[in-house]
Order: C-alpha cells, then structure tokens, then sequence
C-alpha cells in the first residue's frame, strides 16, 4: 500500500464537504434560520467543548469524545447542543422573561459504532423552548417541526408522536413490575415484540394485562388511537397527560398538519432526558429518522435552574442524504478583456446590481474563455474594452 | 425506478426458500422466485413487492440501512450484526441452538458432579464465527476470554489447538458428535425472524402492518 495515502485520510465517522453539498446545507440552514427567527426563535451559540462531568449525566459515557486538559481535567466534545444550551440558560438567561426561544446551528460530536453507518460528526440545527409547560409549547414545537421539514423540501415525510410519561405510566397501570419497565421499554423501541412475548411469558401476568402490554407496543395512528390508550389507562396523571396530548392533536388539526403526523407510544428516544411528548421525523425512502426532540423538563434543574424545556433537533446529514441532489448553482457574467483593474472594476458595478459575477484572471485565450464558460455553465460574457496591457 | 415496491431481503439457501414457502402461503407472489438463482433481484410490479436475494449476514444490513424494509433472517445473524432494527415475528422455522462446546476430555475435566464449569475456562481461547455473541455471553458471565474469529468449520479449531473451545449454532448435534465436541452450555435458541427497517415501518405501516399480522396467525396455525 502506498504509505503516503494513509497521511492524507481524515478520522474515521468524519466527513470531507464539497461545494455542492455544503451550498445545499447552507441553503437548508439559511431557511431554517428565517423560520426560526419569524416564530422568535434567537441564535445562540454554544462551545464544543465542556467539562466531562456536566454532558455526562444526559448521554451514554462510552458515546462522548473525551480530551484531557494539561491540568487533568477532562473535557468532551457536545453529543448534542441542548445540555450545553440547558448549561448556558441556567448560567447566562435566568433573569430574561419566560419563555425563553432559542434557535442553533452546529456540528455534535458522538462516538457511534462504525458498523451503524453514522457519522462521528453531524451537523444539526435546532430550537429551544425554555420556561414552558405544557400543551401550548408541546402544540408550538410540533408544529414548528413539521413546518421546518414541509420548507426543506422533501416529497413526502411523516412525523410520529410519542410521550415517555405516558407510555411508563401506563407499562406501570397494567402492572409491569417496577424493575421491569426499562427491559420492557428497550423492548418497544426496538419493536422486539418477539423478545415482548418471551417477557410476557416470563413475568406470568394475567392475560388480560398481556394482551394491553400488547396493545400499548403496537398502537399506532391519528387521534383515534389516544381514545384507544385512554382505555387502558387508570391512573388520573396519565389520563390527564393523554388528555394534554389530544389538545395538541387538536391545534394541529385546526392548523392542517395531521397528515403529517401519528402516534407511536413505542417512540421513546435515546436521550435519558426525555419527560414528556417525544417526536420522530422520517422520509420516505430514507432509512434513518431526520429529526428528533421533546420535553426535558428535568435537565435544567440539573444546571441549577429548574424549569421546564421542549425543543427539537433537524439532522443536516440525514436530510441531505434524503434530499435530491442539487445542481451547482452558476455564475451569471464572467468579465474579460482589457486589463486586470478594468476587469475588477467592471465586475464590481456589475455585482452592485446584485450579479454573481466572475473574473477572468488566468490570460485564457478566446478559445480557452468558451470553453471554460461552457462547462462552469456561465449565462453571459462580458468584454471589457481597451487595450490588453497586463500579462 | 421502483419507489413504491416494499423490497424484502432474503437470504441464500435452505432458510430462504423455507421464507419463500411461507410468504407464498400468506399471498405474496413468489413465481420463479428462487434464492439459488443468478439472479439477485425479483420484481413483481403488479402485486407491488421486490425481493433481493443476499447472504444471510447481509440480510440486517440491507434492512437497518432501509436498502430492504424487510428482511427474513436467523435470531443468531441479528444478535451477531448487532443491527438497529426491528424484529417483528418469530416465524418458528430454521431452529438452532448457540452453544459453548468443548473437546470430550477437557469436557469431563471442567465438570463436577454432572455440572460442568465454564468459569474454569476464563482467560481460554474460543474459535467462532459468532464473534459479537461470544464476547457478550462470557462478559455477562463475568469472563475473559481471547475470541478468535473463523470464516467456517469451526470444529476443526480444538481438534488443532486453535483454540481451547467453540462457540457455534447446532440444529441437529451431528457435526459435534462426530468431532468429538460436548455442548456445555446453552446461550440462546434461534429461529427465523421477520425483522422491519425503523422508518419503513412507520412510514409503510398500511403495507407491511397486514404482513406482519398474516405471518404471526400462519405462525400460529402451524404450531
């Protein structure tokens, strides 16, 4: 093998960004960052790096890229950009007026098996909304989401509704034992109903509560499907949580945005810090979910400012990868002729009417300049007169 | 381009063609399906299905990357490629036990009383092809061991001094038997599984939900 190549390659999970596709994800970002700031969402920027001990409690340990400070401390890269803004919140934002509307855009950093065909880096643009209870916000960030996902441009997407409380709670009133809620949840997120049935078989329930364990796996559709859950539940919290959800539905309907949605009480999420509704996007014909968020009302308590959040994060990989391939955008006027300060000169009151222009600056020939036009897909030539002086 | 047919990955051999048997049974078309065949892709346009044909450790591949948005593989090749996908029925045919074998004599020196004692064989070598499963056994047992990977035939690896025993899938015992080599632990049963890509299940329920509920009644029927 030749030994040079090897010096030339970039980290495994780490990605080289051309021109064409990182035009694409900045035309994706600068639309999301105009919807963002029309609904009062305000751009803050985190760091990529924090102190280990803060990222640790809300990621899985084995997952964070870890550097060590030359005074020992040890540092990680941000597996997500909520924990660092929840930090900058609680430390920067608590004397600001409720509720708080944040926006981001940024690359989070997770060490993925390589087998899983992820990325290490991902770029991810996001919302925020801190100091909300509630059906409002919950109704507020979903509709946002589908809203982001309808202006990125894909065919046909879905959005699925799930809410972590609601799905404990009711595991809890059908009398799954307390030890056995987090082996029968890991269960539900990977739809194992056939690791379900050896569960069912081994905990020995009464049939009829196997047959609602069943029944809360595999629910799934429009607003129906709360009025099926609500009959399996008992106790008033999750009633009244059912209740809060079908408000949500609701204000969707009224919006015209159902047909993008259904619910999925198997839709749990990876993040530990989830309290409440948790949403999936997907495309059709894409294998991964493109965006994912929720309530997380626990993690500002966590930084020492205890209120309640629900927020969402777009995958820019995972939707480029969804999205037909662009074309390069190309220039409008290439200038030539005369001398260099000519050129530059014509070029500049040509870019003041808002052209995109480009200058000839390598001495091509006429035959040359035709050529080169033709294959950048340039509109137009502009000549400039007088006398060739340079070069 | 055949966007809209649900592409079901099967694999090569005796556990495709018991698939085929049984998706025929529940009403997909299957006309001169075959997974023997050169030919790796079969569409069916009319009936809207297509089925790519791949070897059985592909199968999870295809699937968890949504290439296919259903596959019928072995319990033993999911657990193996540690795929994050979703596995939807027990489809009971296809049988097979993992489990940890020794040679004869180093089986009757681990055992006392009848039962024999895998913890006398912590910092061994074990031969596999299994090599996910086998880490994953001896760590919950609290183990080391060095786990050397093999391609195939691993019961020729204690009979040579490769390694000290094996982990491998037995349907009938036979191949064991006859290298002289005792199961001494059971780590899980395998049978064919129906397993789904995360997204085209959500997003294709309306198709494949019906699917999946007629090969869970033929299933049951059956047994």
């Amino acid at each position: 093998m030749d030994t040079r190549l090897s010096e030339f390659q970039i980290p495994v999970g780490f990605k080289d960004i051309l021109p064409l596709e990182a035009q694409l994800r900045r035309k994706l970002k600068e639309g999301f960052f105009r919807l963002f700031n029309q609904w009062s969402y305000q751009e803050i920027i985190p760091p990529c790096l924090e102190y280990y001990e803060q990222l640790r409690g809300s990621s899985k340990e084995e997952e964070l890229f870890k550097l060590i400070e030359p005074s020992g401390r040890v540092l990680a890269l941000r597996p997500d950009l909520t924990t660092p803004i929840a930090r900058m919140a609680a430390t920067h934002l608590k004397d600001n007026s409720l509720p708080i509307r944040l926006c981001y855009f940024g690359n989070a950093y997770r060490y993925e098996g390589i087998q899983v065909g992820r990325q290490r880096e991902f770029e991810q643009a996001g919302v925020e909304l801190l100091g909300a209870p509630g059906v409002g916000a919950d109704a507020e960030m979903v509709a946002l989401a589908v809203e982001s996902l309808r202006l990125s441009g894909l065919a046909d997407f879905q959005l699925g509704i799930g809410q972590v409380a609601i799905t404990h709670g009711l595991l809890e009133d059908v009398g799954v034992p307390a030890a056995e809620i987090e082996n029968v949840k890991l269960l539900m997120t990977r739809k194992d109903f056939v690791g379900l049935e050896e569960k069912l078989l081994q905990l020995d329930l009464p049939k009829e509560r196997g047959q609602e364990i069943r029944a809360i796996f595999s629910l799934r559709g429009g607003g129906k499907t709360l009025d099926k859950i609500k009959g399996i539940a008992k106790s008033e919290t999750i009633t009244k949580a059912i209740e809060d959800l079908k408000e949500v539905y609701s204000a969707l309907e009224v919006l015209g945005l159902t047909k993008h949605i259904f619910f999925d009480f198997s839709i749990l999420r990876d993040f530990d810090y989830y309290t409440g509704i948790v949403f999936e996007g997907y495309a059709a014909g894409f294998g991964y979910p493109i965006c994912g968020g929720g309530r997380y009302d626990g993690l500002l308590g966590k930084f020492g400012w205890a209120v309640p959040a629900v927020g969402f994060a777009i995958g820019i990989d995972r939707l480029v990868g969804a999205l037909p391939k662009e074309e390069k955008k190309s220039m409008d006027v290439l200038v030539v002729g005369g001398n260099l300060a000519d050129r530059l000169q014509e070029a500049n009151l040509l870019r003041k009417q808002g052209l995109g222009v480009e200058v000839e600056i390598l001495d091509k020939d006429r035959e040359e300049i035709k050529a080169y036009q033709l294959r950048k897909n340039i509109a137009k030539l502009v000549e400039v007169k007088g006398e060739k002086t340079d070069g | 381009m055949a966007k809209n047919l649900l592409t079901i990955a099967l694999p090569k051999g005796k556990l495709g063609e018991e698939a085929i048997a049984l998706l025929k049974k529940v009403g997909l078309p299957t006309t001169d399906l075959k997974t023997d065949s050169r030919q790796l892709l079969f569409e069916y346009q009319e009936e809207g299905y297509r089925y790519l044909i791949c070897r059985p450790t592909d199968v999870p591949v295809y699937v968890e990357h949504g290439a296919a948005a259903l596959g019928i593989v072995g319990k033993d090749t999911i657990e193996e490629s540690g795929a994050d996908i979703f596995e939807l029925v027990d489809l009971k045919f296809g049988f097979c036990r993992f489990v940890v074998a020794l040679p004869l004599a180093k089986a009757e020196e681990i055992t006392t009383n009848g039962v024999p004692e895998l913890r006398k064989l912590n910092h061994k070598r074990v031969a596999t092809k299994f090599p996910n499963v086998a880490k994953k056994y001896f760590s919950s047992l609290g183990m080391q061991v060095e786990v050397i990977k093999l391609h195939g035939n691993i019961e020729l690896a204690p009979r040579v001094g490769l390694a000290e025993m094996i982990v491998d899938i037995v349907s009938t015992g036979k191949t064991l038997k006859e290298n002289r080599l005792l199961a001494v632990a059971d780590i899980f049963n395998a049978t064919a599984r129906l397993i789904a890509n995360r997204v085209n299940y959500r997003m294709e329920f309306q198709t494949i939900d019906p699917l999946v509920q007629a090969l869970k009644q033929l299933v049951e029927e059956r047994s």
